[in-house]
Parts: C-alpha cells; structure tokens; sequence
C-alpha cells in the first residue's frame, strides 16, 4: 500500500473492577476488549487507523486506511524524514503471576474489597464515608512491524486503592492509599493491601487537626514519594524526546550541560522487577532499558521511541508505550526516580532551622515549554530547628523545571520506589511508579490558604 | 444495523437471566483526528469504535460489563458476566429504580451531518491552516495542534420500556504556540469545543493560542501577598468544572464528600455569581436529549445570585433524597463510551454574564493579577483551592503587563465565590463551563519575588 514503514498492535483484554463505597458495592465491572490499531509511516508523517474488529476484511480496510492517511499527511509535511531500521526481534514474552487474577472468583476479589472498606469504617467513629476500589487487566499483545519484528507480551497488573473521610466539627478531610505492580493476586492476599483501609483512615482522621500550608518562600524536605513526583513532573516530562523534537521542552540544547546539583542522579527505569510502572518490552516490540537521564547534575539521555531515536541519530532506547491497540505509541515514563545521597533522615532535618516537611503526593503536571511545574502533597509540617511541628494540609510545591535541582541543600540515602500512579499525556495514561530519598531544597515556593 | 433494536434485545436478554433492572447502550462511533508537530502535518487517525455496555441490578446490587464491537456471541457474554457480576455484591436497599419511560427532549444542534462528509483531507487542511495562522509571528519557533471531528449513533435502552437513540457530533482544536526571545521561551495554549464545524472558532484559537506564546515572554515575579484576581474563562472554566460540577454532585453531597453538603437554600456566593446546568445548549458539546439513563434532557439552577438552588442527580441519588433526577446521568464526555458505568456529571455549566468588557475589568482592577491558566483541582472535602498559576501576568495600572513565574493563587472555595464582584460580558466555552471572566476581590498569591 506504499508505506515506508508501518506497525501493528492487535490486543485482546480481560479485566475487572470493583467498587465499594460506604459498606456496599457500588458496581463490579467486568470488561472485554479486542481490536487493532495500524500505524503506516511515509516521509515525514504518520498514519494510524483503529479498529474493534478482527476479521481480515476490517483488519486489511484499516492498514488501507493508515496507509492512505499517511499519504494524506506527507503531502503536506514540511519536516520530513526516515524511520532507520531497527533490528527485528521475534519475542515472546508472559508477566509472571504466582496466582492470575482471572483465576480468582469475582466473589473472593469483593470480599477483599469489602474488607478494606470495613477496616476503614472501623478504625474510627469520626470516618464518614469510605471508598475502596480493585482493578484488574490481562492482556495479549502482539506487536509486527515490517522490519520484521514479532513481539508478543501476555501483560497482567492489578491495583487497589482506599479512600476515607473523617468529619470533625464540621470540618471534613480525606485520606488515601494504594498499592499495585504487575503479577498476581498474591500482591492483595500481603499485610501490605490489607493494610490499605487502616492507613487511609488514619490519614483521614490524622489531617482533621491540620491548617491549611503557609503560603511563600520555603526550605522544604520532601519524603520520598514527592522526591518521586518532582523526579517526574519536574524533570521526567521534559526528558521525552517527543516534547524535546515538537521544540516544547526547555531541555532542548541541553544534552551533556549541567542542569542540576552534581550530587543529583534521575533515573527512568521500566526494568524494574514487581513495580507498577513495569515493562519488559516496549509497545513498537523493542527490549526496555534503564535510562539515566541525569548523572552527576548533567543531562545525559532523553527518552526515545523508533521515531524520536531516527530523528536525533541515535536508537529507539524502549519507551514507546500505548494506553490500548486505540491508541497510538508516545514516551512514556515508568519508574522515575531520583538515586539516593549519602545524608541521613536525621542529618536532612537538622540542616533546616525553619522549613516545611512535604509528605505524600496527590498529583503533579507540568507544561515542559512554559518550564514550570507543580505538585500537590497530602500533608506537611512545619520545622523549627530540625524538630516537626505543626501539621498543613494540601499544600502545593512549583518550581522553574532549570532551576529547581540546582537548589538542593541535601540529598538522603533513605531510597524508597513509591506507589503506583498513572500519568496522563496526549490523552493516553500509563501506569507509573515514582521514588527517591528525602530531599532537602531551598527556595521552593509553597501555595497555600494563609 | 438497528441499535435500537440490539439495545432492546440486549436489556431483554438480561432480564431473562435474572435481572430486576437493565440499561443498555450501544454506540457506533467514528473519529478522525489531524495532529501538527513543531508546525508540521505529523499523523492523521481514523478510529473507529463501536461497543455495548450493560448495567444489571439484583437487589440493588449493579454489575456493569462491555465488549467492544456489536458482535451476537460477544454481547451475549457480557450480558451474562453482568448478571453475573450483580450477584455478586451486595443488595442495596438505596437503589429505587431505573428511569420510567420518558420521551427525550427537543434540542436542537447536537449533530452536524457536514461533518460526516469531512475526509481525511480537509480535517488535515484544518489543522494546517490552524498551524500556520497559530506562528504567523517570527518569534514563534514552533506550533504543535490537533483538530479532531467525532461522530456516535447511540441508542439507550432501559428494563422501564425506555428506547431512544441520539446522533451526537464533535469539532475540537487546540493549540499550542511557542515563542522564544534570547534564553526564554513561553507557550500560549487554546482550546475550542462545539458540537459543529465553527471556522471562527480555529481562528480564534490560533489567535490566543499565539498572542498568549507573545505576552508571556516579557516576564516577572510577585511578592506574596493578598491580591484581587482577575479568572480568564480558561481558568475560570478549570475551576468550576470541579468546583461546582464536582462540588454538587449529588453522590458525593449524600455521603458528606462535598464542602456544598448541609448548605442547599443557602448563601455560598456574592449576589453576582449565579451557575445553571444546562444541556439544551444548541451546538455545545454536553447538549443532549436524554442523559445516560434516559431522563430527557432540561436545565437547572445550580446557584442563583450566590444562592444554591439545587444538586445534580441521577436516579440512585434522586431515589435515596426521594427527589426527581435532574438528568445528570453522564456516559462520558460529549461523545458518550459504552466502557463505563453511568455516573453523574455536569453537562454545560453557565455562569450568568455581566456588563462588563474585558478592558473595563482591567482598568477596574486597576493593579492585581490575571491567572488565565491553571490545571490545578479544588478540594471538594475541604472546600480549598490551591494550585500554580500555570499562566498569569500582572495587571498594572489597569493593564496587563509581564506574564508572573513560579506563583499560586491559593483560596476558600466559599470565600472565592463570595468575593466575586465583577462578571464580564463575554462568555467562553472550557472545560465544560461556558463563563466570561470574574473578578475575585482578594486571594493569596504566593510568589518567589
């Protein structure tokens, strides 16, 4: 059909999804989804078509379709330029599960889910309402492409998560909490997921004597789950070759200077084993790598996809991920971490005579060509000589994305992988996990109430 | 292929293997989307995306399953994995029912058939045209935009003897605009939504997107403080959409998730700030004739000069308050999807326009802050808002001045909505919020000057 290039992702999904809100389910969803999407690649644009059918007359009417809309697009591509080669693979490929989720009873998955709720309702009068969820999705992917690559991933991850509210005088406060990986349901039957209700509740409840954060100017100690957050929203975004070649990320021109503190290590790595943000091969069928993004404060790698790798001289290093076979292939992150210092907890807290202890993300974004980030914690602390105080509530972290990590004042060897997370981008989200030590930064601007 | 009459057999098909309560929907949707990369035709979809989704009650209890495609044998298993799974929970005594059988409302503009005649072709001309227009400027090094053109045929079916299909289209753009000027760079961001091709919208959106990518290079800081806050649409609509859309959200008032819980009948705004929910809105892309139960569809008071009037419901928060649902039973987004349940959403927010222009509100203001973008949310628990002001600028002696770096506007909810003392005139569409500009007499700003 004349591409020069083109790609196929056939996928075939089960799942499911509980819901249990206030000691009731609320709905428990099953689904099932099949389909394929075609990428067609001529001169300098793409084509891509999506279907829900897998026959061969709707499969061969959608490569025509991708085909003839990258024809369509080249015409008027002003940027052109080739996909090189890559080395085709022939790979097979099945997430370990010591117990597959689609091998549980519906039945045994609620009774999980209605326990969580429960150890919420349970663990103080003052919880209000509750809300706990279970998600699971098997999938079969294959993806060809016509450099000869074969690739097949049977992908399996599952995730639960809690919500509680606390009341008090009229004041109401939520806590939350999460875990998930790839692999099976031995990750719910741990202490750890059983847990989930008993610490969002006691997040709930413990925020109900808090005041909303200061406003301004603060040293600040971030825990390791919002070190995890700024490795992603503060540098990770702006590390996608995609932001950096569509002229949207100030990190263009950037590679092999320095742009952070020497002692400041970010690491994007989608090998490792039993995290939410997993993969072993990528979504165009190429083997995932580690990518050390920023060694010693200096800039070393983007992340890259087959497109992005073609267009800078260099190879696809395995980050192209889509959300389904609907969905075209963009860089994504996976685990995002900042690398550990050699400071104690102790060592941080005692450089900061006043400050604020940020603990615990809700969300983050960032718009990579505007060059500012933010992200938002679930509860922080005042500091006064090293010792905490006073509890805030919500405060939101900024920063410029070039001048943040030259601000740092201490780096922990407390190195934890945090909770799992989806990232949203081009309306596609993607499992993620983000970590890091505690970190310790200087004038970083706090929103707050007062 | 009648999908009407699928949805029908497939409520049946439910109700044969145990189900007290059905809803169905069966959608066929098309999308084609052009998408511009640093000012170039980069990638040109089509998806096409038909699916079924069941919902069944037993005692109460909902089990929701989908397939995609129209398939008999795949159908036919989702039907019996809903069943299934509504036998598997629990029974809840909260639960009074689906919607009665109801004819859908009139509303006019909910679809375009030219858009259906667009070809791949002319959606990319658009977004060329967009592109081109979006850098008409030297100091614009790169454009990335998209315009996409969706169309559904949909059809809902209910075990209360409700049928009825609905054709729904969708025309969006956006545009991103980035300018550079010695070491700095700045983007300016726009979005257009309608249920309609609208050629001045493109225009528009590539006009701001580029004159925001300008403004926003001269640049400042601002000391904390207190200031009055000038809300563009695009902030304003960001935040309402939660806010308000979020806030009222009948569900969550009922089990105290809500800072609007306990405070219907009551004052939460000043006299200038009244909200309605309207889907009737000719052309807007929540308009609709019946909503995702099949309730037709009709406006409502949500706030009325700082007073809230009411909450939005669908048929378990309207059966457990003993209240009509006011049709807010949303199926996602203004192209509905069969992959979710039904859950309860604002359709097209309105807040009721003032007099005055935008130059009238900056010379009102005289020196304070302009915050046109933020991505941040409220929260609803709390009632506080607290996020970065993604794109600001000072306004000084009346007018806009440099655009402000590394700041946040932080505010009680209840606290903004009754420091609103002036609307503007001309109203926008974001977000699912069709506002003008509002001014709030003071928030805290913190700043890193």
């Amino acid at each position: 059909m004349g591409a020069e290039f083109a790609d196929v992702r056939i996928e075939s999904s089960t799942g499911t999804n509980v819901i249990a809100m206030d000691g009731k389910t609320k709905t428990l969803t099953s689904l099932r989804e099949s389909g394929c999407g075609i990428r067609a690649f001529t001169g300098g644009a793409w084509g891509f078509a999506a279907t829900n059918g897998l026959t061969k007359g709707s499969v061969t009417a959608a490569a025509e379709s991708a085909a003839n809309m990258a024809k369509v697009a080249k015409a008027k591509a002003k940027i052109q330029f080739k996909i090189v080669p890559a080395k085709a693979v022939t790979i097979r490929e099945e997430y370990k599960a010591k117990e597959k989720t689609v091998d549980v009873p519906m039945e045994e998955k609620v009774e999980f889910v209605m326990e969580l709720d429960k150890s919420m309702r349970s663990m103080d009068q003052r919880i209000s309402s509750t809300n706990a969820r279970y998600d699971d999705l098997e999938s079969d992917r294959v993806v060809a492409n016509s450099f000869g690559t074969l690739s097949r991933t049977k992908e399996r991850w599952l995730v639960a998560a809690c919500s509680a509210w606390a009341k008090q005088e009229g004041v109401v406060q939520r806590g939350h909490a999460s875990n998930g990986s790839v692999g099976g349901y031995e990750l719910m039957r741990t202490d750890y997921s059983h847990g989930l209700g008993m610490k969002a509740a006691e997040m709930a409840v413990r925020l109900l004597d808090s005041k909303p954060a200061p406003a301004g100017k603060h040293t600040v100690i971030l825990d390791n789950i919002m070190t995890g957050l700024l490795a992603h929203e503060a540098f990770g975004h702006a590390c996608e070759a995609d932001a950096v070649l569509s002229g949207a990320s100030v990190l263009e021109g950037k590679l092999g200077k320095k742009v952070a503190d020497e002692r400041i290590s970010l690491v994007d790595d989608p090998t490792v084993k039993n995290t939410f943000g997993y993969f072993s091969l990528d979504w165009e069928g190429v083997k995932s790598k580690k990518h050390v993004l920023i060694e010693n404060g200096v800039l070393k790698e983007f992340m890259q996809n087959l497109e992005t790798g073609s267009r800078m001289g260099l190879s696809s290093n395995g980050s192209a991920r889509s959300q389904a076979y609907n969905s075209t292939p963009i860089i994504r992150m996976s685990n995002t971490y900042i690398g550990p210092g050699d400071q104690s907890k102790e060592e941080l807290f005692s450089m900061v005579k006043d400050g604020l202890l940020i603990k615990g993300g809700q969300y983050g974004y960032v718009e990579p060509a505007k060059g500012q980030f933010m992200f938002k914690c679930d509860e922080a602390y005042q500091i006064k000589n090293g010792e905490v105080g006073q509890r805030y509530r919500d405060a939101s972290v900024m920063g410029l994305i070039l001048e943040v990590l030259n601000n740092v004042r201490g780096i922990g060897n407390d190195f934890v992988l945090g909770d799992p997370g989806y990232c949203g981008k081009g309306g596609q989200s993607a499992r993620t996990t983000d970590g890091g030590p505690h970190v310790c930064l200087d004038n970083i601007v706090v929103g707050g109430l007062t | 292929m009648d999908l009407e009459a699928l949805a029908e057999s497939v409520v049946k098909q439910a109700v044969r293997l145990g189900a007290s309560d059905c809803d169905v929907i069966v959608t066929d949707a098309q999308a084609i989307t052009a998408e511009i990369e640093k000012s170039s035709m980069k990638q040109a979809s089509a998806v096409s995306d038909p699916g079924v989704g069941i919902r069944v009650f037993i005692k109460g209890c909902a089990g929701f399953s989908y397939c995609t495609g129209h398939e008999s044998q795949a159908v036919k298993k989702a039907v019996s994995l809903a069943v299934s799974q509504s036998k598997s929970g629990t029974p809840d005594v909260d639960f009074k029912g689906l919607p009665e059988k109801a004819k859908p409302a009139k509303v006019a503009g909910l679809y375009e058939p030219k858009l259906a005649q667009l070809r791949h072709d002319d959606v990319v001309s658009m977004a060329i045209a967009l592109s081109d227009r979006a850098g008409a400027d030297r100091r614009i090094t790169s454009v990335n935009a998209g315009v996409s053109v969706a169309l559904g045929d949909i059809a809902l079916a209910n075990s209360n003897g409700f049928v009825g299909s609905q054709k729904l289209s969708a025309f969006e753009a956006f545009a991103e605009s980035v300018a550079r000027s010695n070491d700095d760079m700045f983007s300016g961001v726009d979005g257009g939504w309608s249920r309609r091709y609208d050629g001045r919208m493109l225009e528009r959106v590539a006009e701001t997107a580029k004159e925001h990518a300008l403004l926003g290079l001269r640049k400042t800081t601002v000391k904390t403080g207190d200031y009055p806050v000038i809300l563009d649409p695009m902030a304003a609509g960001f935040i309402l959409a939660t806010a308000i859309g979020g806030g009222a959200n009948g569900e969550s008032v009922q089990r105290k998730r809500s800072y609007l819980a306990g405070r219907l009948g009551k004052k939460v705004g000043s006299e200038c700030f009244s909200v309605r929910d309207d889907p009737t809105i000719a052309w807007a892309n929540g308009s609709f004739s019946f909503d995702g139960e099949g309730v037709p569809a009709r406006k409502k008071n949500l706030v009325k000069k700082g007073m809230l009037e009411s909450y939005l419901h669908d048929s378990y928060s309207a059966g457990k308050d003993s209240v009509k649902s006011t049709g807010n039973s949303s199926r996602g987004g203004s192209m509905w999807t069969y992959r979710r349940p039904p859950s309860i959403s604002s359709t097209t927010l309105v807040v009721e326009p003032g007099d005055a222009t935008p130059q009238e509100m900056l010379k009102d203001t005289k020196n304070g802050i302009y915050l046109r973008i933020t991505y941040d949310y409220p929260n609803l628990a709390t009632g506080e808002f607290s996020g970065l002001m993604m794109e600001s600028y000072i306004i000084d002696k009346g007018e806009l001045g440099p655009s402000i770096r590394q700041a946040s506007m932080g505010i009680d909810l209840i606290e903004m909505f009754s420091a609103i003392d002036l609307v503007g005139k001309e109203a926008k569409d974001a977000y699912g919020v069709r506002t003008p500009s509002i001014r709030i007499s003071k928030a805290k700003i913190a700043g890193s000057g």
